[in-house]
């Protein structure tokens, strides 16, 4: 590519590249939050031994996680419509940040069920028994004893998986997303200098990764508030 | 007043019940001795559905079930009535001890939590805790975590009060703080009864002391009449090998 290495131009790409920063918050918020829920009930077929479900949770899972997530992208944007266009409805042209975001959930969501199902199954069983005999019901048992204490244990891997998925969300400018990653691709045309460019996004990508892990580790303090000390160090 | 009738119940092929019948009457404290593996735990959670029995019927004052037909709805009725201390105290652990309290009588009971707190405070009084009103379980000792698990089991003032070898998890030294609540809350006339290993406990605090061996209830009568005056072989055994100094009259 053209020219000498430039280095102002990596402190005046980020100002013109902090603008689409909003489309991977975005992309992350609703992809994690969509993500967390339906990671909850693809957790509970496997958990409960719910006979037919628990086999297709399990190769959904599977699949997930023996897949790219840059195929998964390009399955759900060239298949979704198809699929979709079978029951007479044309999606061909909805704004690929929706594909996005459903296969980023799709994907968060396999994470996360997993994270959950073993966070759940660590919580002593005994709490359990001693809600029921109380009077809870099962759902009042999940909702207050349980849930609560498997969300503890589960938050760690579930701000590691966040972060990742953060980071994957760059591979979103490939089916067309403006984000900061097409952003970056523009101004490298533009500029025909293409490491500066790069090195602005690389900045911007972790100082926000540093941002969020300052964050989740405040949260995980919050969580831990009942544990004595010798229980952390665990 | 609970009536048992002929509780069985078994696990896979083993036969762990064989027919249990128990009256329990308003007021009474039952103390259920018997070897480990004569189903013990198994009963007390059978009286509440922790375990589900194969056959028989359970009757709490004004619910009757026979047990292989109880819906769930009869399921949690018959558990409002009835409250557990567990030997491993299972508190739940996010919650502080006063929460500990108040969970079931707000979940289960509907009190405003208002009211709740107030129920909590005095049970706190009564296990000597009040100043551990905010701490968490974690930060416990065993005997403070069980007389917590106590103080919930009698906040939500149950038909009875199943205790299953209480003081078994704890350090020798913390057992008699633990066994003195017990003995507190008996005086104020609430059904209890105790799975216990504690033999001396059991003769003070019990009107009536149930032997169990091999999954039938081998013996049953007073104190003085198990501990004093056996009839059964297997209770003799049983008593000499637990208390050493036990003599029985002939
Ligand atoms: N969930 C279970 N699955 C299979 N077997 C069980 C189960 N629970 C109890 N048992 C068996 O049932 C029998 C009675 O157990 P139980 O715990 O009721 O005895 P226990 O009288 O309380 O003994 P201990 O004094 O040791 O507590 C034992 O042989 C035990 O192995
Ligand atoms: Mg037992």
């Amino acid at each position: 590519m053209g020219g000498s290495f430039d280095p102002s131009l990596i402190f005046n790409s980020i100002p013109k590249l902090l603008p689409y920063l909003h489309i991977t918050i975005e992309i992350l918020a609703l992809s994690v939050g969509i993500g967390l829920l339906l990671g909850i009930l693809i957790a509970m077929p496997k958990l409960y031994h719910i006979p037919i479900l628990k086999e297709i949770v399990t190769v959904y899972i599977s699949f997930i996680r023996g897949t790219p997530i840059l195929i998964q992208l390009f399955l759900v944007f060239y298949g979704l419509p198809v699929i979709i266009g079978q029951l007479g409805i044309d999606i061909t042209r909805m704004d690929p940040f929706y594909f996005v975001i459903i296969t980023y959930t799709l994907s968060n969501a396999a994470s996360f069920a997993e994270i959950f199902r073993g966070a759940i199954s660590s919580v002593d069983y005994g709490q359990t028994e001693a809600a029921y005999s109380v009077g809870f019901t099962p759902w009042q048992n999940f909702y207050r004893i349980v849930f609560p204490q498997a969300f503890r244990v589960a938050f760690p891997n579930i701000a590691n998986t966040s972060i990742s998925s953060l980071k994957d969300t760059s591979l979103a400018f490939s089916i067309g997303v403006m984000d900061m990653m097409g952003r970056g691709e523009t101004l490298i045309t533009a500029t025909a200098h293409a490491v500066e460019i790069y090195i602005s996004l690389a900045i911007i990508y972790y100082v926000v990764v540093l941002i969020f892990e300052r964050g989740f580790k405040w949260i995980e303090h919050y969580l831990n508030r009942y544990l004595v000390k010798d229980e952390l160090s665990m | 007043m609970i009536q048992l009738t002929n509780i069985h119940k078994s696990f896979g092929k083993t036969d762990v019940l064989k027919g249990i019948d128990l009256q329990v009457n308003k007021g009474d404290i039952i103390s259920i001795l018997g070897p480990s593996g004569s189903g013990k735990t198994t009963l007390l959670r059978c009286i509440n559905f922790l375990e589900k029995a194969n056959e028989g019927s359970i009757e709490i004052d004004d619910i009757a079930l026979d047990v292989r037909h109880a819906t769930k709805k009869e399921i949690v009725a018959l558990r409002k009535k009835t409250a557990m201390v567990f030997q491993s105290y299972n508190l739940f652990q996010h919650k502080t001890v006063l929460q500990n309290i108040t969970e079931g009588l707000v979940v289960v009971q509907k009190k405003n939590e208002k009211e709740a707190n107030e129920i909590a405070k005095t049970m706190l009084a009564k296990i000597g805790l009040e100043h551990k009103a905010d701490a968490f379980p974690s930060s416990l000792s065993g005997g403070q975590q069980q007389r917590v698990g106590i103080a919930r089991a009698l906040a939500l003032n149950p038909e009875v009060i199943l205790f299953d070898e209480p003081t078994s998890a704890l350090d020798p030294e913390l057992v008699g703080e633990v066994l003195d609540v017990i003995r507190k809350i008996a005086k104020e006339g609430i059904t209890m009864i105790i799975v216990t290993h504690e033999m001396n406990f059991a003769r003070d605090i019990s009107n009536r002391v149930v032997f169990m061996d091999g999954g039938v209830v081998v013996e049953e009568g007073t104190p003085r009449q198990i501990f004093n005056n056996p009839k059964n072989d297997r209770t003799k055994q049983f008593l000499r090998r637990l208390v050493p100094e036990f003599t029985y009259e002939i």
